[in-house]
Parts: structure tokens; C-alpha cells; sequence
């Protein structure tokens, strides 16, 4: 449908009463397969494609100032083009705000985001890896798969805008998730684990199952923990909900290092200064929030606004290099602009992963959901399980409330020199909090 | 006249369905077709800017085929006729459909609108930014430590067309929410906020603020400034409405939801008749709730809306379902069947579920504690229908001693513990229903329009 998208552009072109406009072309298609126990319980195909129009109109504000205000409409093919794009411009007629404007042409980078079998034949490689998730779950003893839902998708988008951008981007997306049950006379026990890469090649399904089966069975024999204050070991993928945030939130630092946040008095933060509000009693924090991290789950070679992918300092040593700004608000907040925040990257820490591990100490494996505040960054949070080790023994518990600050957690925490690539982040694959508090049974 | 203002390639798809239905039927034991079109608009004002944008908008036809064993779907962009007939075919054609006996179900027909007194597509986008304009203008100014004041509308309109061998249904929900955050910078440059919300399956009717209404969250912004972080343990609770939902929804709302009993997910399936809670507690899941977030009149698999008494006087009576489940466990359906949108399979989902009101008033409630806390608002939830566990998160709440509320606030505040140990310690249930509205995803996706709600709880909880 490239002709509708040219279509939409020369209307655009001829509308003089808009300052700015870009058009996005999107197309999906993929394939979802869904295992219960008893066998398949679904299998679908789905495709998409749509159009998004987004304009700017040139404004004024109530004292005759210059202004600016967007509007956005959705078209399926096929529909009156004309119609979408006068119900963009009348809602950019309606508001008045700070004058900003579109990313001009830049080179884009190469950024590999996609998994070449997925783009060939989505359905045939997502039976594949639902067969790979039975079969991986078949072999642990004691364990039944009990739920699995595979979804593949390839992902097209075609960006242009009013000052030069004509882009392209192709991107594969698989996300996993499964059951892993397990029972013992009248006590069952369950572990849930999700995975999104953009290859079926990064998806380390067989070590993931055989950690989540340990844990099943460890679950088994988990009881109510006692309180503890103390250190709090957090590792990999529950490392990963920690740092990039889940699929319903995103991170605390992607909160308070956003443009958007500081604009709009949500964030304290200021570059130059310390984003700590006291001491750093652990490591140095230094973090990139890189769009270019070869089949990143966030990564992409331009964003939704046209900006190109780059790897962005936003701390360094603790000190705020930069807010991570789209168009409009790095020119609100006269910095460069960075576009979407994209991954989390940590450099490796100077500690080996052993050391860390020095006893005793609480490792959690899995939150029932961690969601810090996103600006206080305060979290009372509940543990699904985790371990107390100590005197060699790791002891399983599940329960108890994780209790804190989220700065004040990184203030005071030693990362791993052993880093890991974990979809939308990658750094550190182990760290320890030194002084974290979870309420347990007294 | 019901007055769909179905979306024009839908009406016009509508006549065919029958035919489309025709060629499923060949080879499925059961077919049907669902269209929907869900687009909506939201607009935030604030402090130093305004936005008016498009609620990302999905529209798409799902055709399912059904034989027992497996549903097999395929969900087209669109409502393009021929593209539609041709994938049914191909749909169809290319499995192998064991034999399969649906179960029957009545003749179901008709045309249904949400009711609304001030109907948001009538109202014009300017008029409804100078609503949000009037209400922002009317909170910002309320004390200098005010850092910026954020109105958020968000406007939903859903229109689904459901046709299967026999039904014929058709349906517009419309749906609205208000927030009203209130953001404030303490000396120390800590910033706090402190939200409320008003939503409804209405019109803007139900999105009138009093200056009470405003000024309780200016103040609950403030009072955030010097708020403590309570110190863990067993306390003596009373919920307001709001946590009473949130604890429903987290324990016999998810808990509940059948398909979760199929992948052995779920512990209230072993409980079916058996006491879960004190003889106070009645929990029940309600889509045709007149006026509520979560409120439709047929679910995504054609089933038409009517309560579901979850808990009954404290014994378990039965979970919600969606037709694959409700059909592998031989059970009677519920009208629970959702979808995100038409690009993702329906689940068996929530729709509006409540605590029921009891007897006691919340003065009486209050004096009746001696030491404890009246947790105020929620802010998260979530589920674990295996283990039991609760996790609800409360934004705030305040001391409660001697019989009355003290000024004292703790932010945040967790609820953990086992859910049944939860339920059984309530001791009052005040005389109250209120309603929340809210978005609801199973697990960490599938995100829905839900509600949930109740009266006042009196309970014994562990807070951290």
C-alpha cells in the first residue's frame, strides 16, 4: 500500500495551513499459539495495518504570542484521507503551546532487529518454539507445563515527514511466557517467567525452564520469610524488572531521566548534579539508555517522532549527563534531543559474581510485581519467592514485602563485573543491595 | 431508535455476516464472527501545555472456529468483505476439525447502547477541552507549593457486531474517565502528588467535580509532604471502597477466572462450596451493572451480560468464564469472555466485581478501633491465584486511634498476606457500594476496562 501512503503525503503537502507533519505506515503480521495441559488451546493468525497522521499548526496563544499545537488521526487503508487530515489540523487549530518542531534528516543507523525464519514463516516458527517449551518442560522431573503462550511478530514501518525523512524498519518480536507446576501432597506451587527477544536464537528457553523447575520444587518448601534487613541479592531477570521495568511500567530512571518529567516539574533531577539525594555508600552509577543495542527489545534505527537510534549517557558517576528528550521537549529544555529512551545499559561492575554471593544474604527471584512510585521511587512491593542463604544452605521462602527507596537502593549497591544481555536490558547480571528491609512474619 | 453510530464499514460488513457464517459452518462445528472497532480520544492539561490526541484506535474482524479441542482464529485489520470471506475459507479449509457437539445456546438479538445523559461524541472536541481548561484553572491556584496541576480525560467508544448460528448482536459502550493530579514540591524539593478519578460506562454526567472534590486532593497532595513509612506489621484495617475493590479483584476476581482453574493456576478451584471468607463477605462480578467502568451488555464471545455470585455469605459458588473454558470444564458459561482487541484472544475476564455491602456504618466501623489504619487509596494490585497471596499497594493512609482518624499518614502502604486469612478476618462491611474504574491485564498484558468496588471493610491485614 505504498501508494495510499503517497496519496496521504501530497494531500498533506498541499494543506499550507500546517507547519509540520509526519505519516507513519504500519504493518503487522504474526502468529500466537497458546498451550493449557491438555493440549493447544489456541492457535491464531493475526494481521494489522494502519496509517497514523500527526500535524502541527502554527498557533497563538491568548496575548498573541506564537505557538504551536498538535493533532493525530488513524486511517485503515482505504479511508478518506482527506477527512483524517482535517480532524488532525482542527484539533492542532484547538490548543496553544510552546513553539517546537519536527527532527529534520539524519542518518539512521543499522541497528539488527530481526530474526530471519520469523519474517520468512511467523506460524511455523512459533509451533517450533511452543514444541521447544513442551519438550524443555517434558525433561524436568516432578514439573508439568501447565500454560504457554507464544507470540511472533514482524513489525514494518515506513516514516515521512514534512522536513525530508523517508525511512524504513523492519523488526521481529517474539514474546514467551509459561507455567511451570508442581505438587506435593496438598501443596501445589507455580512459577510464572516471561521472555521478549527479537530473535528465537537470544531465547535461552532450556536454562530458563530448568532454573523456573528448580524453583518450582524449591517453591514446594517455601514458607512465610522472617524480617530481614540486610543484603538483597537480585540477579538476571528479576534484576531486569528492577532496572527496565516490566511490560505495565516502566523504570523509575526512565521516569525521572525523561524530558517530559523534568518539563513538567515531575522530576528533581539536574544535569551536572548528583540524581542521589545523599550518600553513595556502593558502586558509581553510570547508565546508557541505548536504542542501538543489536536485537535490544527496545532498540530501533528511529523512533515514532523520526529521531535516529543512538547509545545516550544519561549518568555518569552518579552525575546526570542528560535527560532523554524527544523532539519537543529537548527544545523546551534547550538540549539535544535523544528520542524514545529505548534499553537499559549498566557498565560491568568490579566485583565477580562470587563475591557478591558472601553470606548471608536474601536473594529474590521473582516479585509479584515490582512498581516502584515512578517519582518518589518509594515501594512497598510483595515477594513471590525468594531464598535466605546462609551457612551454605539455601533456605526457600515466599511472601514478605521488599521495603524502600528505589535511589536509595542504587545508592548503596555492588554490581557484578560478569554482565548479560536480558532483552531490554543489558549490564551487571548480578547485583547486591547492602542494606534493603523486608517485612516478614515477626 | 438506538442509535449505534456503528462505524460505516461495519454497518456495511453487517448484512454479509450471515453468508460468511455460512461458509465456517461448512466444516467447523462452530464458527463465528466478532467485528470491533475501539478508537477513543484524550486530553491532558496542564500547567505548560495542552494535548488532544487519538487513543491508539484498533478495528479488526476475528473469525473463530471451535470443534472442542482447539479454537483456531484468524484476525484481520479492517472489515474488507472480500478479504474476510477469503480468509474464512482458508481458515476452514486447512484443518482437520474433530467432531464436536456445542453446546445449545438461545436465540440472542439485538441493538444495545450504553445510556448516557451527556453524550461525549455530541459534545465537540473544543467544548471538551474547556471542560478539562475550567477544572484545571479551578485547582491550580489553591496554595504556592502547587507545581503543576494535571488534567487527564480519556474517552472510549467500543462498537462490537457478534454473529454466530444464533446470534445476531450488536453493541456501542461508551466509556469515560477523569483524573485530577495534583503535584507539590515540599521545601527539600521532595515532590509528592496525590490523584482522583471519576469514570463511568456514561456520558460526562458522571464527570462533575465539586471544590470538595478538588480541594481533598490538593490537600492529599500536602499532607503527602510529611507522610511516614509505617512500620511493618499486623494491623487492625479499614478499606474504603477503592481498597476493598482492589482486594477483591486481586483475590476472587483473578482468582476466580476459570480458565485459570483449566491450567491449574488456581486454588479456588479445589474450594468450590467451601468457605473462604467470614459469613460477611459477598463478592460478585456483574457486566450489566448500569453505569459502571466495566459495564457491557454481550462479552467478545456473544454471551449476553448478567451477575455472577462469586462468594455467596462466605462459601465459594462459582468462578467467571470465557466459552473454551466453560466448555473444557463442563461448567455453565458467564459473560466474561474478553479480548484486549480483536488482535488477541479473548480470556476469561472481569468485567465490574464488588464486595456486597453489609449493615454497619463507617462511623460505627471507625470507633470499633482502637489502634489501626484507614487505608485511603489504592494504587496498585496484583494477582496470584495459585499461591494466594495478596499484593495491593495503597498510595496513602492514615492512623486510626481511639476511635478516630488522626492526621498521621503513612505513603506507601503494601497489604500482603493469604488471602483466605484476609477475608475470614473481616468483621464489618459497611453499608455503602461505590465503584472505581480501572484497567485490568492478566498477568503483565491484555489490558481491559474493568471496575471493581465495594462498601468499607473492617479486617485485619499485614501492612508494610
Amino acid at each position: 500500500m505504498q501508494h495510499f501512503v503517497n496519496q496521504i503525503v501530497e494531500a498533506l503537502k498541499e494543506r499550507s495551513d500546517l507547519s509540520g507533519w509526519t505519516v507513519r505506515h504500519i504493518q503487522t503480521r504474526g502468529a500466537q499459539v497458546y498451550a493449557v495441559p491438555q493440549g493447544i488451546e489456541s492457535q491464531r493468525a493475526v494481521d494489522n495495518e494502519r496509517y497514523i497522521i500527526d500535524v502541527l499548526r502554527s498557533t497563538s496563544t491568548t496575548d498573541g504570542s506564537p505557538a504551536v499545537g498538535s493533532g493525530d488521526a488513524s486511517l485503515l487503508p482505504g479511508d478518506d484521507i482527506g477527512r483524517a487530515i482535517d480532524q488532525a489540523t482542527l484539533v492542532a487549530g484547538l490548543v496553544a503551546n510552546p513553539v517546537y518542531g519536527l527532527p529534520g534528516l539524519a542518518a539512521f543507523p543499522e541497528v539488527p532487529l530481526c530474526d530471519e525464519s520469523l519474517q520468512k514463516d511467523a506460524s511455523t516458527v512459533m509451533w517450533e518454539v511452543m514444541e521447544r517449551v513442551r519438550t524443555a518442560a517434558a525433561k524436568q522431573p516432578d514439573v508439568r507445563l501447565t500454560a504457554a503462550e507464544c507470540f511472533g511478530e514482524v513489525r514494518n514501518m515506513h516514516l515521512v515527514n514534512s522536513r525530508g525523512i523517508d525511512a524504513w524498519q523492519e523488526s521481529t518480536q517474539i514474546d514467551i511466557e509459561f507455567v511451570l507446576h508442581s505438587r506435593k501432597g496438598d501443596r501445589e506451587s507455580e512459577t510464572f517467567d516471561e521472555l521478549s527477544r527479537r530473535r528465537v536464537v537470544d531465547l535461552d528457553l532450556e536454562a530458563v525452564i530448568e532454573d523456573g523447575a528448580r524453583y518450582t520444587l524449591d517453591s514446594l518448601e517455601a514458607e512465610a520469610p522472617a524480617s530481614w534487613q540486610g543484603p538483597v541479592v537480585l540477579r538476571k531477570s528479576a534484576l531486569t524488572k528492577f532496572l527496565a521495568g516490566g511490560s505495565l511500567n516502566g523504570s523509575v530512571i526512565q521516569n525521572l531521566a525523561s524530558a517530559s518529567s523534568k518539563y513538567a516539574s515531575l522530576s528533581q533531577w539536574e544535569v551536572g548534579k548528583s540524581v542521589f539525594r545523599g550518600e553513595v555508600k556502593g558502586d558509581p552509577l553510570t547508565i546508557w539508555a541505548n536504542r542501538v543495542m543489536p536485537f535490544g527489545a527496545a532498540s530501533d534505527r528511529f523512533d515514532a517522532e523520526g529521531l535516529p537510534a543512538q547509545r545516550v549517557e544519561l549518568i555518569r558517576e552518579n552525575v546526570l549527563v542528560t535527560f532523554a528528550a524527544s523532539q519537543r521537549y529537548a527544545e523546551y529544555l534547550k538540549i539535544p534531543p535523544t528520542g524514545a529512551f529505548g534499553n537499559i545499559e549498566l557498565p560491568p561492575g568490579s566485583t565477580p559474581a562470587s563475591t557478591l554471593l558472601a553470606e548471608p544474604y536474601i536473594e529474590i527471584v521473582q516479585f509479584s510485581w515490582f512498581n516502584p512510585d515512578p517519582i518518589t521511587g518509594d515501594f512497598a512491593t510483595e515477594i513471590r519467592f525468594g531464598y535466605l542463604v546462609e551457612n551454605g544452605i539455601r533456605k526457600p521462602f515466599k511472601g514478605g514485602q521488599l521495603l524502600g527507596n528505589y535511589m536509595d537502593a542504587l545508592a548503596d549497591v555492588h554490581w557484578s563485573e560478569e554482565t548479560g544481555f536480558f532483552g531490554s536490558y543489558f549490564g551487571p547480571h548480578t547485583a547486591r543491595f547492602n542494606e534493603l528491609k523486608i517485612a516478614g512474619q515477626e | 431508535m438506538t442509535d449505534m453510530k456503528l462505524p460505516l464499514a461495519m454497518a456495511e460488513l453487517r448484512p454479509a455476516l450471515g453468508e460468511i457464517l455460512g461458509q465456517g459452518l461448512e466444516r467447523a462445528p462452530y464458527f463465528s464472527v466478532l467485528l470491533s472497532s475501539r478508537h477513543g480520544l484524550t486530553i491532558r492539561v496542564d500547567n505548560r501545555e495542552e494535548r488532544v490526541t487519538e487513543r491508539a484506535p484498533s478495528a479488526g474482524t476475528v473469525l473463530s472456529a471451535f470443534d472442542g479441542g482447539t479454537n483456531f482464529e484468524r484476525a484481520l485489520g479492517g472489515f474488507n468483505l472480500g478479504e474476510i470471506q477469503s480468509a474464512a475459507r482458508d481458515l476452514v479449509s486447512g484443518i482437520s476439525f474433530q467432531k464436536y457437539t456445542p453446546q445449545p445456546e438461545s436465540e440472542r438479538r439485538g441493538d444495545f447502547v450504553t445510556l448516557v445523559q451527556v453524550d461525549p461524541l455530541k459534545l465537540s472536541i473544543q467544548e471538551k477541552l474547556d471542560r478539562c481548561r475550567e477544572l484545571h484553572h479551578r485547582a491550580k491556584g489553591r496554595d504556592p507549593r502547587i507545581v503543576n496541576v494535571q488534567v487527564i480525560y480519556n474517552e472510549l467508544n467500543e462498537h462490537s457486531v457478534f454473529a454466530d448460528s444464533s446470534a445476531d448482536l450488536a453493541q456501542r459502550v461508551q466509556r469515560v474517565n477523569m483524573f485530577l493530579v495534583v503535584v507539590v514540591a515540599g521545601e527539600g524539593g521532595d515532590v509528592r502528588y496525590d490523584y482522583r478519578a471519576k469514570s463511568g460506562s456514561a456520558g460526562w454526567e458522571v464527570l462533575a467535580w465539586s471544590d470538595e472534590d478538588i480541594q481533598h486532593t490538593v490537600d492529599g497532595a500536602l499532607a503527602l509532604l510529611s507522610a511516614e513509612r509505617i512500620e511493618p506489621g499486623e494491623y487492625r484495617v479499614i478499606t474504603t471502597p477503592g481498597v476493598s475493590g482492589t482486594i477483591c479483584h486481586e483475590s476472587f476476581g483473578h482468582g476466580v477466572e476459570t480458565d485459570m482453574f483449566l491450567k491449574e493456576r488456581a486454588r479456588a478451584a479445589h474450594f468450590i462450596d467451601k468457605t473462604v471468607g467470614s459469613p460477611l463477605v459477598n463478592i460478585a462480578d456483574d457486566p450489566s451493572q448500569p453505569g459502571s467502568y466495566g459495564s457491557y451488555f454481550f462479552d467478545d464471545e456473544g454471551h449476553m451480560a448478567a451477575p455472577t455470585q462469586i462468594v455467596e455469605d462466605g462459601v465459594f459458588r462459582r468462578g467467571i468464564t470465557d466459552r473454551y473454558s466453560a466448555a473444557a470444564l463442563e461448567i455453565p458459561r458467564s459473560a466474561n469472555g474478553r479480548r484486549q482487541d480483536y488482535s488477541r484472544k479473548a480470556y476469561a475476564r472481569m468485567s465490574n466485581t464488588f464486595f456486597g455491602p453489609g449493615t454497619s456504618t463507617l462511623e460505627d466501623m471507625i470507633a470499633q478501633v482502637d489502634h489501626g489504619i484507614f487505608l485511603d487509596k489504592w494504587s496498585s494490585g496484583m494477582e496470584d491465584p495459585q499461591g494466594w497471596g495478596i499484593q495491593v499497594t495503597c498510595h496513602y493512609g492514615h492512623e486510626i486511634k481511639g476511635g478516630r482518624i488522626t492526621d498521621r499518614l503513612f505513603a506507601p502502604i503494601g497489604i500482603s498476606g493469604y488471602v483466605p486469612d484476609v477475608l475470614q478476618s473481616i468483621t464489618a462491611v459497611s453499608n455503602v457500594l461505590e465503584m472505581d474504574g480501572g484497567t485490568c491485564g492478566k498477568g503483565h498484558k491484555e489490558a481491559v476496562p474493568v471496575a471493581s468496588g465495594g462498601p468499607h471493610l473492617l479486617l485485619t491485614a499485614r501492612l508494610g
